[in-house]
C-alpha cells in the first residue's frame, strides 16, 4: 500500500500530504514536490484537442530508488501523488488506479462540503479516514 | 579516466582539443587575458579547402582523459599553447626545457604545439622560430590570434593528413587494433589472425577514421563511416566500440540537425558558418574521391540517408548509453553521452525523456568522487533539469549540491558557496525573500520544504559569518509564522530596514513584520473637543463656495466622494499631540513585546513619539494609540507605522497590508492654536452630562442662594491668546426659573488680554439659583379656597369654579440646574486662518428646595390703601432658619415646620410702565430668608418671585384711583368726617385714571344709609339727609393719566352717625374692566349738633 499520499492544488501547493512513516515526512515533501515536474509535464504533453476525454491517471512518474511515485490529475487541475514502495511488488497498475479513484471520490465529497473554502488544507476526518485505509499500516 | 566533463555537448566530437597551459610564473590574470584571446579563434576556415575546424581550448586537461584518445578523438590533445613569462636572456634555455618537457605530457598525441614567451627582448626574441613566438609584454602582443590561426591550421594539415592516411588503409593491410585504455590488457594473447579480430579492428578503425572525419570538418563522410562501423562492430558484439560509433553517428546527426549547437551557452559558435547544410553542399561528389575505403560515400543521396532523423537520434543515444552500461570503467562516457543526449532531447522539447535520462545519470556509479566532483555533478544535474523545465528537480538538487559543500566530510565547508546554491534554489521552491511577493500568494505551499530550505538559508548564512543575513532570513522565517529566537542574534547585529546586497548582485529586501502584531484597523482620531479648532463661519461658507459654483450639484458631489473616502473631515492642529488609534492583536503563542511602535507619514513635518507595548499571548484585539505631534501645517497622510520587535525593525506600510480596516488617512493640519486649561474654585466633578465638556463642576444650593465661581483661565500653549468669548447656555429649560442663573463680568479678564503662554486670567461667574418649588395653581386656589377676599372684593373670577383638592404640604424634591459656559478663544497663526477653539465648562447646580410658602392669602387692612399679606412659610431643610423680612422682627423656623407670617403690605400704584416696573416690584417684595444652620453659618437666601403675578393682580392697586372729599378732607375707611347739622357738606369725588386706556363715561350714586351696627341698615333716610344738587354724578371719559372731579353737598338734617355708599354704575355693558378697579371708599360722616357760638 501507499506510503504517501498527497493532495495538490491547481496552483502546486498541497492541500493535503500524509505519509506512513511521520519522521521522514521531509522527504516524502520533496518527493512530492519533485514529482510534479513530472505531472506538470504530462498535463502540458497531452495535446489540447484530447484534453477533454483525457486520461485522468498520469501513471507512473518516475521511480526512486525505494519508491514509486504515480499520479493522477483531476479535470480542474487537482493533482493526487501516491508513493509506494518499490518493494511492493505485488502492486499492480489497476490496484493504483482504484486507489486513485477512491481518493478522487473521497476528495470530491470534501468539495462538496459547503464550508469548505476551496484553496484552503483538507481536514476532514471521513477524507483522512479514507486515506487512511489506502496507507500502509505502520507497526 | 575518471573525471567527466559535464559540459560537453555533441558539437564537442566536431572539435580538435587544444590545451593552453601557463609555464612557470605567470599572474593569473595575465594569464587567463591572454587564454581569452587564444580561445576567441574557435573556429577557422581553411582557406583551400573551404572547411572549418573546430576547436576546443581547455586551460586544464586530465592527462587520462587524453588517454582515451583514440576511443573518441575529441578527446586527444592535438594542441598545446604554453604561455610563459621571460625576462632575461638567461632563463630562456630553461624556459625552452620546461616547455619540451610540458610537451612530452601529451607528447603522444600532439600534433603541433606553441610557446608564447611574454617579456623577452633582445637577441633570442630576434630568432625566427615557428613554435615560438617572443612579445615583450602581456599588453603588447598584437598578432596573438594571428599566431593561433596559424597554429590552427598546421594542426588541421596534420589532421587531414592523419585522416587520410587512415582512411586509404587497405583493408587487406594488417589494421592496427584501437583499445579503450582500459581494454589494453584484455587482448594480451588474444588470437589475431582470426576474422573476429579483424573485423573488430575494422570496425574500430572505421569510427576512428569517421571521428576524424568529423573534426576535419567532413560531416557526410563522417556519418557515412559510423555506419559502416556500426554495421561492422555489430556483428562481432564489441558493445563498447558500438557505442561509440553510435554516439558518433548521433553528434554527426546532431551537428547536421542543430547547427545552433545544443549546449546552453551558444554564444560562443557561429551557426552561419558551420551550418551543416552548407557544409554538405560544399562537399561536392568529387571532393570525396579521395576517399578510397568506399566509393558508396561519393552519393548525394547518403546525405538523407545516412543522417538519422530526430528520433532515431535519441534511439540511437539510449542504445549507445545501454551499451556503456556494459563497462564498468566506462562510467564517464556514459554519464556524457547521458549530459549530450539530454541536452539534445531538451532543444528538442522531450522533457520526460530528458528526465528518464537525467534519472540514469543520478545512477551511474563513478567510484569513489571528490566532494568537489559531487558538487559539481549536483550543480550540473540541476542545471539540466532546470534546461528541461524541471525547475522543482533543478532545486532540489541544487539544494543537495548545496549540502553537499558543507558535508560534514569536508574539512573546510564552503558556507559561502552553500549559501549561494541555496539561494538559487529559492525560485524553485516558489519562495520569494521579497516582502512584497508575500501577499501575492506565491508563498502558499509547501511550507514544510520551505520552511527547511529556510532554515538551512538561516545556518548557512549564520556559519559564513554573516549574522545580518542570517537575522534578515530568520525574520523571514518568523514572517512566515514561525516562532525563532531572533533576540539572540539582533543583540548582535541590529535588524534594520535597509536593503542587504550580496556581492553577487543579489538583494534582498528587507522584511517587514507586518503580522507581528497583526493590525486590524486604524483609524485617527480627532482632537479632544476642547482642543478641537472650529472654522469661522464665514469663512467656511467662502471655502465652500470656492469649491464649487453650484449651490447643490450631484455630480460634483459623486466625484467628491472618492475624494473624501480618504480625507477625514476633522482637523488636526499644529503643535498639538494627535492620536492614531490601531486595534492590533498578537498572534503569537508567547507574549510580545513591541517597542518603538511609532507611526510613517508624509505631507506635513510629524514628530511620531514612538510607544511600546507589550501583547499577551494570542491576545484578542487590543487598542493602541499612536500619538504624534504635527510641527507645521497642511495635509498628513498616515502611510503606516514602524515597530521594532526582537530588535528587528520593520516598516509597515499600510497599503500592503491586507485586511485592515481604515477610515482614512489624511487628515488637515492646522496652523498653531493657543491652548487654555481651565481651573475652577470649586472641584471638579465626574459627571459630565454631555461628552463635549471639557470639565464640569456641580455643586449644591438652597433655592435662592448665591455663590460665586472663580475660574481661571491659563494659557498653556506656545502661542498667545488674542480673543476670548464667554456664552453660556441653559442645559435644562425652566419655565420657572427667575433671574439669571450665570451672571459674569469680562471686562476684567479682557483688559488681561492678549494673554501670553503661561499667563492666566481669573473671571468670577455667580450663581444663583432662584426657583418656584411651590406650584402656582395651588397657590391660586389656596387663596381663593379661604374665600379671603382681596380688599374687600367680592372676587368673581371664572377660575373658582375649578376646584382641584388641596395638597396639605407636599413633599417637594430637589431640582437640577445645568449650564454650559462656553469660552471660545483664537490667537496666534490658527486665527489668521479664522480658526477657533472652544472650551466649555458644565454647570450643575442640585437646587435644594429652603423654605417656601405653602399658602398665600391677603386679609383687606383697614385702609385702602393696604392690606395684609399672609404667607405661610414652610421650611423644608433640616436646619432651624431664622426668617427675616423688611423691617419685621425675625421669625424662628425650626426644620419641616410651617408657621403662618403676616406682612402688612401698603400697595402702591400701579406703574404705567407695564411689566418691567412689576419686576421691580417684585423685588421689592421679596423676602430676605436668612437661614441659621447649626453650623452657626449664615447664609443668605433672597426668596422671590413666589408671589406671582395672580396674586399680585390682587396686591396692586386698581388703575383708577378713587378720592372721595369730605368737607375738604379726604377720606378713607377708617376716617370718620365731622361735619354740622345744617352746613352744607361739599362731597368730592374724584375719579385718576392710572391705567392705559381711557375709561368712562360712568355715573355715580351716592347713597346714604345708617348702620344700626346690628346688621340693620337703614337706607330710608330722605328726611335726614338732602342732596343739594343731585345726588348723581356723571363722570365723562377720562384720558390716561387725567383726571375728573365731581362735586356735590350734602345737607345733614339730624345728628348721627352716617354713612355713605357711592354706587357705580356702569352704563356701557361692553365694557371689561375688573370689578377691583371700582372699590371706592365707602365714607363715614358723623353729623354732630352745631356748635352754638
Amino acid at each position: 500500500m501507499a506510503v504517501c499520499i498527497a493532495v495538490i492544488a491547481k496552483e502546486n501547493c498541497p492541500l493535503y500530504i500524509r505519509s506512513v512513516p511521520t519522521q521522514g515526512e521531509l522527504k516524502f515533501h520533496y518527493t512530492v514536490h519533485t514529482s510534479l515536474d513530472v505531472v506538470e509535464e504530462k498535463i502540458s504533453g497531452v495535446g489540447k484537442a484530447l484534453a477533454d476525454q483525457r486520461e485522468l491517471y498520469l501513471g507512473l512518474l518516475y521511480p526512486t530508488e525505494d519508491y514509486k511515485v504515480y499520479g493522477y490529475v483531476t479535470n480542474s487541475k487537482v493533482k493526487f501523488v501516491i508513493v509506494v514502495d518499490s518493494s511492493n511488488t505485488s502492486l499492480r497498475d489497476n490496484e493504483i488506479r482504484s486507489m486513485f479513484r477512491k481518493l478522487h471520490n473521497s476528495f470530491t465529497d470534501v468539495m462538496c462540503n459547503p464550508f469548505y473554502n476551496p484553496g484552503d488544507p483538507i481536514q476532514s476526518k471521513a477524507f483522512d479516514s479514507i486515506v487512511s485505509t489506502m496507507m500502509v499500516q505502520a507497526c | 579516466m575518471s573525471v567527466p566533463d559535464y559540459m560537453q555537448c555533441a558539437e564537442d566530437h566536431q572539435t580538435a582539443l587544444v590545451v593552453v597551459q601557463p609555464m612557470g610564473i605567470v599572474p593569473e590574470d595575465q594569464f587567463f587575458r591572454i587564454y581569452k584571446r587564444i580561445a576567441s579563434v574557435s573556429q577557422v576556415s581553411i582557406r583551400d579547402s573551404q572547411r572549418v575546424l573546430f576547436i576546443r581550448y581547455r586551460h586544464h586537461y586530465p592527462p587520462e582523459n587524453n588517454e582515451w584518445g583514440d576511443f573518441q578523438t575529441h578527446r586527444k590533445v592535438v594542441g598545446l599553447i604554453s604561455v610563459t613569462s621571460c625576462t632575461t636572456t638567461k632563463e630562456w634555455p630553461q624556459t625552452s626545457d620546461r616547455f619540451q618537457g610540458q610537451k612530452e605530457v601529451f607528447g603522444s598525441t600532439l600534433y603541433d604545439s606553441r610557446l608564447l614567451v611574454f617579456g623577452l627582448q633582445g637577441e633570442v626574441a630576434e630568432q625566427q622560430r615557428t613554435d615560438v613566438a617572443f612579445y615583450p609584454s602581456y599588453d603588447d602582443c598584437p598578432d596573438v590570434e594571428k599566431r593561433v590561426e596559424d597554429f590552427v591550421e598546421s594542426i588541421f594539415i596534420v589532421l587531414e593528413s592523419k585522416r587520410l592516411d587512415r582512411a586509404t588503409d587497405k583493408s587487406g593491410d594488417k589494421i592496427q587494433l584501437l583499445c579503450a585504455p582500459f581494454e589494453k590488457k584484455d587482448f594480451v594473447g588474444l588470437d589475431t589472425d582470426s576474422r573476429h579480430y579483424k573485423k573488430r579492428c575494422q570496425g574500430r578503425m572505421r569510427k576512428h577514421v569517421g571521428d576524424l572525419c568529423l573534426q576535419a570538418g567532413m560531416l557526410q563522410d563522417a556519418l557515412v563511416h559510423y555506419h559502416m562501423a556500426v554495421e561492422l562492430l555489430r556483428s562481432v558484439n564489441d558493445f563498447l566500440w558500438l557505442g561509440a560509433a553510435l554516439e558518433g553517428l548521433c553528434s554527426a546527426s546532431v551537428i547536421f540537425h542543430y547547427p545552433g549547437g545544443t549546449a546552453w551557452k551558444s554564444g560562443a559558435r557561429k551557426p552561419g558558418v558551420s551550418s551543416a547544410a552548407d557544409a554538405g553542399k560544399r562537399h561536392r561528389p568529387g571532393a570525396l574521391t579521395t576517399n578510397g575505403i568506399s566509393a558508396d560515400t561519393s552519393t548525394e543521396i547518403g546525405r538523407a540517408k545516412n543522417c538519422l532523423s530526430q528520433e532515431d537520434i535519441i534511439e540511437k543515444y539510449k542504445e549507445a548509453i545501454s551499451y556503456y552500461g556494459k563497462y564498468k570503467s566506462a562510467g564517464v562516457i556514459e554519464l556524457e553521452a547521458c549530459i549530450k543526449a539530454v541536452r539534445v532531447l531538451a532543444i528538442q522539447k522531450r522533457a520526460r525523456e530528458a528526465s528518464e535520462c537525467l534519472q540514469n545519470v543520478v545512477y551511474i556509479n563513478l567510484g569513489q568522487l571528490s566532494e568537489e566532483e559531487k558538487i559539481q555533478r549536483y550543480s550540473v544535474l540541476s542545471e539540466l533539469y532546470e534546461l528541461i523545465g524541471f525547475h522543482r528537480k533543478s532545486a532540489f538538487f541544487k539544494r543537495v549540491a548545496a549540502m553537499q559543500c558543507v558535508a560534514p566530510t569536508i574539512p573546510e565547508p564552503g558556507w559561502k558557496a552553500c549559501y549561494k546554491l541555496l539561494l538559487e534554489t529559492l525560485p524553485g521552491y516558489s519562495l520569494s525573500l521579497d516582502p512584497k511577493d508575500f501577499s501575492k500568494g506565491t508563498h502558499r505551499g509547501w511550507a514544510a520544504v520551505q520552511l527547511r530550505l529556510l532554515h538551512e538559508l538561516v545556518y548557512a548564512s549564520r556559519r559564513m559569518g554573516n549574522p545580518g543575513l542570517s537575522v534578515r532570513h530568520l525574520s523571514f522565517l518568523l514572517k512566515k509564522e514561525v516562532t525563532q529566537s531572533l533576540e539572540n542574534y539582533t543583540s548582535k547585529c541590529p535588524g534594520g530596514m535597509e536593503v542587504i546586497s550580496l556581492p553577487d548582485g543579489l538583494k534582498l529586501p528587507p522584511v517587514s513584520f507586518t503580522k507581528l502584531p497583526i493590525v486590524r484597523s486604524v483609524s485617527l482620531l480627532n482632537l479632544p473637543v476642547s482642543l478641537r479648532p472650529h472654522k469661522v463661519k464665514g469663512l467656511l461658507g467662502q471655502g465652500m463656495s470656492s469649491a464649487s459654483p453650484f449651490i447643490y450639484s450631484p455630480i460634483t458631489m459623486h466625484s467628491r466622494g472618492d475624494e473624501r473616502s480618504k480625507k477625514i473631515d476633522f482637523q488636526w492642529v499644529q503643535g498639538d499631540v494627535c492620536e492614531v488609534q490601531l486595534m492590533v492583536y498578537n498572534p503569537m503563542p508567547f507574549e510580545l513585546r513591541v517597542e518603538n511602535m511609532g507611526l510613517l507619514t508624509s505631507g506635513v513635518d510629524f514628530e511620531s513619539l514612538p510607544a511600546a507595548l507589550s501583547l499577551p499571548a494570542e491576545s484578542g484585539l487590543y487598542p493602541v494609540t499612536l500619538v504624534g505631534v504635527p510641527r507645521t501645517a497642511g495635509n498628513i497622510t498616515i502611510n503606516g507605522y514602524h515597530t521594532s520587535v526582537f530588535g528587528v525593525s520593520s516598516d509597515c506600510l499600510l497599503e500592503g497590508l491586507v485586511g485592515v480596516k481604515s477610515s482614512g488617512c489624511m487628515v488637515e493640519v492646522v496652523p498653531s492654536l493657543p491652548r487654555l486649561q481651565l481651573c475652577t474654585s470649586l472641584p471638579r466633578s465626574a459627571h459630565l452630562s454631555s461628552e463635549d465638556l471639557s470639565t464640569s463642576v456641580s455643586l449644591r444650593l438652597f433655592n435662592g442662594e448665591m455663590q460665586q465661581l472663580t475660574i481661571t483661565l491659563e494659557n498653556i500653549g506656545t502661542e498667545t491668546l488674542n480673543t476670548l468669548e464667554l456664552t453660556s447656555k441653559n442645559l435644562s429649560t425652566k419655565e420657572k426659573l427667575f433671574g439669571e442663573f450665570l451672571t459674569w463680568d469680562l471686562q476684567d479678564a479682557l483688559s488681561h488680554l492678549p494673554l501670553k503662554s503661561g499667563q492666566s486670567v481669573s473671571i468670577p461667574v455667580n450663581i444663583s439659583a432662584k426657583l418656584d418649588f411651590s406650584g402656582q395653581e395651588n397657590l391660586l386656589h389656596d387663596l381663593n379656597d379661604d374665600g379671603i377676599s382681596v380688599t374687600g372684593l367680592p372676587v368673581s373670577s371664572p377660575l373658582r369654579q375649578v376646584l382641584k383638592p388641596r395638597a396639605e404640604n407636599k413633599p417637594v424634591g430637589s431640582d437640577m440646574l445645568e449650564a454650559v459656559l462656553t469660552f471660545k478663544y483664537s490667537g496666534g497663526a490658527g486665527q489668521v486662518e479664522g480658526y477657533s477653539r472652544e472650551l466649555s465648562l458644565g454647570v450643575r447646580v442640585d437646587v435644594e428646595p429652603s423654605v417656601f410658602f405653602t399658602r398665600v392669602s391677603t386679609l383687606p387692612a383697614t385702609s385702602t390703601r393696604q392690606c395684609h399679606l399672609l404667607l405661610d412659610v414652610f421650611n423644608s431643610t433640616e436646619h432651624e432658619l431664622t426668617l427675616s423680612a423688611k423691617n419685621n422682627q425675625d421669625l424662628v423656623l425650626h426644620a419641616s415646620e410651617c408657621q403662618r407670617y403676616t406682612h402688612t403690605h401698603t400697595q402702591t400704584p400701579p406703574s404705567l410702565e407695564g411689566r418691567a416696573k412689576k419686576e421691580d416690584r417684585k423685588n421689592e417684595k421679596g423676602k430676605e430668608v436668612k437661614s441659621k444652620k447649626r453650623k452657626k453659618l449664615i447664609e443668605k437666601a433672597s426668596v422671590e418671585g413666589v408671589l406671582n403675578q395672580l396674586i399680585l393682580e390682587h396686591l396692586q392697586l386698581a388703575p383708577l384711583q378713587w378720592d372721595v372729599v369730605v368737607n375738604g378732607k379726604p377720606c378713607d375707611c377708617d376716617v370718620i368726617a365731622d361735619c354740622r347739622v345744617g352746613d352744607a357738606v361739599p362731597l368730592e369725588v374724584k375719579l385718576t385714571n392710572r391705567s392705559k386706556s381711557a375709561v368712562g363715561p360712568f355715573s355715580l350714586t351716592v347713597v346714604p344709609f345708617q348702620d344700626y351696627q346690628n346688621g340693620v341698615q337703614n337706607y330710608d333716610l330722605q328726611d335726614a339727609v338732602s342732596f343739594i344738587g343731585s345726588n348723581t354724578f356723571y363722570i365723562s371719559t377720562v384720558k390716561p393719566t387725567e383726571n375728573s372731579v365731581c362735586v356735590g353737598a350734602l345737607l345733614f338734617l339730624y345728628t348721627g352717625d352716617f354713612y355713605l355708599n357711592i354706587k357705580f354704575q356702569d352704563d356701557s355693558t361692553a365694557r371689561d374692566l375688573p370689578p377691583a378697579w371700582f372699590c371706592l371708599p365707602s365714607v363715614h360722616v358723623k353729623a354732630q349738633e352745631p356748635v352754638e357760638l
